[in-house]
């Protein structure tokens, strides 16, 4: 019986002109979106070649800049990438780190590009709900509900039925997408997209996600189709719940969080930052004042001083990234407090809450932004400082032989590269969220059909 | 016979008064009053931060700069050590409009600073996490939510009267069908606009009131542009839910096609037109700019090198300075220029959604669109230039006196601000995006007359 009713619903599907339609869009939009992506992911892979190359040129004890590694899955979700500085200048006079440059991308403002989280986040939740309104209440208003009640089958095989004839083409055309997706994305992005191992694993992943993102929406779909008596009031349900979930609710939660806790504009946090820097170069410079004057009386020679003048720069860098860090910490502290209040509101909506999984999975998210950030601390304060002054306590600049060799060679930046489990550990929260959503619906939508009065 | 006009206002009022009884005009009123007032309260607050941040730094620009030279002159050799801390470059203001609708607003919030060559800075990094959604803003509540409305209003208006049977009664009647279906069609929209208007002007009130935002008159004329270009936008949905209830027999089938219609229309249409944009606009990207300023820079030292062994620098001379200001200036110019063709043609090729030139037409109305931004990146390209001009004057000068120029001319431009677009200025950059909305109401209003006078009675 269970067979016969998914036969039915899975007939009633295939033939719907919503279904085909919406293939027949997908089919157009995901080979373009993927090209765009493929293309604009080979760019910043040759960009990522050109900085690296004027860079190593560059490079000196005096500044030297890390570029952030490009996330191998970002065509696939660009996540906040394309808005976080990925270049760092390392000087060896400044406790903070520089972000040289940005390029220009007005349009992204208005629309951002499309890539899979989109696709699968809107639009086939779109396609689901769409499908899934009509399950029950479409049989509730022709009247076979009562019919196929009447028989002597359980209402749970019955939901299941239903459920499963929803979700079965959906995994289908999910699975289409992300399959074309990738095709799309290998080809033309010339080799550049490293789809091996752990990657491969991800996406995966990020499909089984997908398909529980969808198990959501049809369980939400078919719990509003059980309580609604028509078909009209199931869907128009379904549409509102929908906008809302998707595609109102999300963007809310970034912007409630700054009005409820606020933290200090950057520019403030930049100036305190200043100040307090200039305040201790100033302290440095009397101290230099001070040495000069004692060498001169003591009679220093030249080789000595030089020696004492890079201890003092030791001592007085190591202030300054204590007093610095602590001013970052705490402005870290803050913004991580306002992100995840953010996060909170947010990751209600099961868009938002794909979206979280899939910034751990494809490394795009804030998150692994902040390990970077980290990792480039570290870089800097164990790498970069000490051996640039290693490097000039070797050098000589009182003789005047031109210019003194100032190339460092430092080990590159070792950057966290997360196994997939960690990945997935960090997405607990939001994953447990989308599980716990899908059960409650699933459990909503059983309890409403069991109650159902086929007399009325 | 009797005079039809009395007819069309008598199926209007039918139609106004069952959207009231039938709840959808209150519906339709409350989540609107409520989603545009979240939305304006989240903008604002949005807007007075970044206001904020911008005072910050315009009063951070006048921070002493702290550095020195110390010399370590010993008896038997010396080095010295010197160190400068200088302020942060300077941010343009936000626009106010920005409140209602941000647009490319958001992009102006970086440092830039100006010299022979313009620097934009990196995006700051802390508001990456808003940058995961689209921004909430009155243009995204009115994309969305005006539309659906819209479709609300108008899907079920000929499909109802085919199911219960009434429109064969209507037709019956001594009134032409093209009447009917007009009148129709202003019952429906009329049943739109009330509510919007009623939730739009609240809050217009509220930004002005609460937040002191929006005054003058060229403000309220850009608030009541905005109104009619949302409107019109309204107009165009109307007309397409009458074209689908002309053309589909029920009305469950007409809301799933209008669903459908919907989602390509909103959120396929005008990404897939940008992304087209994009496509056939390939722009350089920021690093290849700088990569080929190294280039020419390094060529320029070559050439230098091979002309005169025995001077080995690692800055050019003066003599080709110049020729490097020329070179940056030039590669500048094809960069920002190849952006602004992009975007001129991004929205040139939305105009083919109404969605996408509801987009960029209420960021024009705004000041918040394409040109308001070009505009933003000509003040810098002047201000380029004016520092181009100084630098060479500066050369023939004795040091002192060429130093003296270019810190005149640097504090020069350093207090040039954008000024808002004049109302006039944002009309004309707006001309496709509403001749675009117009030929789209036009084009289903009459698809859908077509349709209703080929409708078959029998």
């Amino acid at each position: 019986m269970f067979r016969t009713i998914l036969h039915r619903q899975l007939k009633e599907t295939g033939a719907s002109f919503t279904l085909r339609s919406a293939l027949v869009a997908l089919t157009i939009l995901v080979p373009l979106s993927a090209y765009i992506q493929a293309r604009y992911y080979q760019r910043v892979v040759e960009d990522y070649a050109i900085r690296q190359s004027f860079h190593q040129i560059e490079n000196s004890s005096q500044s030297f800049v890390l570029i952030r590694p490009i996330p191998p899955l970002a065509s696939f979700f660009n996540g906040a990438y394309d808005d976080l500085p990925d270049e760092f200048r390392l000087l060896n006079d400044s406790a903070t780190t520089n972000t040289p440059s940005g390029d220009l991308t007005p349009l992204d403002r208005l629309f951002p590009k499309i890539d899979l989280s989109f696709i699968i986040g809107v639009l086939m939740t779109l396609l689901t709900i769409l499908m899934a309104h009509d399950t029950i209440a479409g049989d509730k208003e022709q009247g076979t509900l009562k019919l196929i009640l009447a028989s002597p089958i359980r209402r749970r095989t019955v939901l299941a039925a239903k459920v499963t004839g929803v979700i079965l083409p959906t995994t289908v055309i999910l699975i289409y997408i992300v399959f074309l997706y990738t095709i799309v994305v290998i080809v033309f992005s010339e080799k550049t997209v490293d789809l091996s191992g752990a990657n491969l694993g991800a996406l995966t992943v990020f499909t089984l996600v997908a398909i529980i993102v969808l198990i959501v929406i049809a369980a939400l779909g078919v719990a509003v189709s059980a309580s609604a008596e028509r078909s009209s009031v199931s869907l128009f349900a379904c549409a509102s719940i929908w906008i809302v979930i998707i595609l109102i609710w999300p963007p809310l939660g970034s912007y409630l969080a700054s009005s409820s806790k606020p933290v200090s504009p950057p520019e403030a946090f930049q100036r305190d930052m200043a100040s307090k820097e200039k305040e201790l170069i100033q302290a440095e410079l009397d101290e230099h004042r001070k040495n000069v004057a004692d060498m001169k009386a003591q009679q220093v020679g030249v080789e000595a001083a030089w020696q004492r003048y890079l201890e003092l720069r030791r001592r007085w860098m190591k202030v300054r990234n204590e007093e610095i860090g602590r001013l970052v910490m705490e402005r870290k502290k803050q913004v991580r407090d306002q992100q995840a209040f953010a996060r909170r509101i947010s990751l209600l909506s099961p868009y938002a809450a794909f979206k979280e999984v899939l910034a751990s999975l494809c490394g795009t998210g804030t998150e692994s932004y902040d390990e970077f950030l980290a990792a480039v601390e570290r870089y800097r304060q164990q790498e970069f400082i000490p051996k640039g002054l290693d490097l000039r306590s070797r050098q000589k600049p009182w003789t005047s032989v031109g210019n003194p060799d100032d190339r460092l060679q430092l080990p590159p930046l070792q950057t966290p590269s997360p196994t997939l489990s960690e990945r997935l550990a960090a997405a607990a929260w939001p994953l447990s969220i989308l599980i716990a959503e899908m059960v409650i619906l699933m459990m909503f939508g059983f309890f409403s059909f069991e109650r159902y009065d086929a007399r009325v | 016979m009797e005079p039809s006009g009395s007819l069309i206002w008598l199926v209007v009022r039918k139609e106004v008064i069952a959207n009231i009884r039938n709840f959808k005009i209150p519906v339709a009123l409350v989540i609107m009053t409520l989603l545009l007032l979240l939305s304006a309260h989240t903008l604002a607050i949005d807007y007075r931060n970044r206001l904020n941040n911008w005072s910050i730094n315009q009063n951070s620009q006048h921070d002493p700069i702290v550095g020195g030279r110390i010399s370590y002159d010993l008896p038997d050799g010396s080095f010295s050590h010197g160190v400068i801390f200088g302020n942060r470059p300077s941010i343009q203001p936000p626009q106010p409009f920005s409140a209602l609708v941000k647009g490319m607003d958001g992009e102006v919030d970086r440092t830039v600073s100006v010299s022979q060559r313009i620097v934009f800075g990196a995006k700051h990094g802390e508001s990456a996490a808003s940058a995961l959604f689209d921004t909430p803003d009155t243009s995204f509540v009115v994309k969305l939510l005006v539309s659906l409305f819209a479709l609300m209003f108008s899907l079920d208006i000929v499909t109802r009267e085919k199911e219960s049977g009434t429109l064969k009664a209507m037709l019956a009647q001594p009134i032409r069908r093209l009447e009917l279906i007009l009148s129709k069609s202003l019952g429906a929209s009329i049943s739109l606009l009330a509510p919007f208007s009623v939730a739009y002007f609240v809050e217009i009130i509220y930004l002005h009131v609460a937040h002191g935002l929006l005054n003058g008159w060229s403000d309220i004329a850009r608030a009541m542009l905005i109104f009619g270009l949302a409107s019109l936008y309204g107009v165009v949905f109307v007309h397409l839910g009458l074209f689908i209830s002309t053309i589909t027999p029920r009305t469950r089938i007409a809301v799933t096609t209008a669903l459908g219609a919907w989602a390509m229309l909103v959120l396929i249409l005008p990404n897939a037109s940008v992304l087209m944009a994009r496509l056939l606009t390939p722009n350089p990207s920021y690093n290849q700019l700088s990569a080929r300023l190294r280039e020419a820079r390094r060529q320029i030292l070559q050439e230098e090198a091979e002309a005169n062994p025995a001077a080995q620098t690692a800055r050019p001379s003066r003599q080709s300075l110049p020729r490097i200001y020329e070179i940056e200036r030039r590669e500048t110019d094809n960069y920002l220029a190849s952006k602004r063709d992009q975007d001129r043609r991004a929205r040139l090729f939305s105009a083919l959604s109404p969605a996408g030139a509801l987009t960029f037409g209420l960021s024009d109305f705004a000041g918040t669109g394409v040109d308001a931004y070009n505009s933003y990146l000509e003040l810098f390209r002047s201000g380029r230039d004016v520092m181009i001009d100084a630098l060479k004057r500066s050369l023939d000068l004795p040091p002192q006196a060429g130093d003296k120029l270019a810190y005149e001319a640097r504090k020069t431009i350093a207090n040039w601000q954008r000024r808002a677009e004049p109302l006039g200025a944002s009309l004309r950059s707006s001309i496709i995006s509403v001749a675009s909305l117009l030929a789209w109401a036009v084009f289903f209003g009459l698809a859908a007359c077509w349709r209703f006078e080929r409708y078959d009675v029998r």
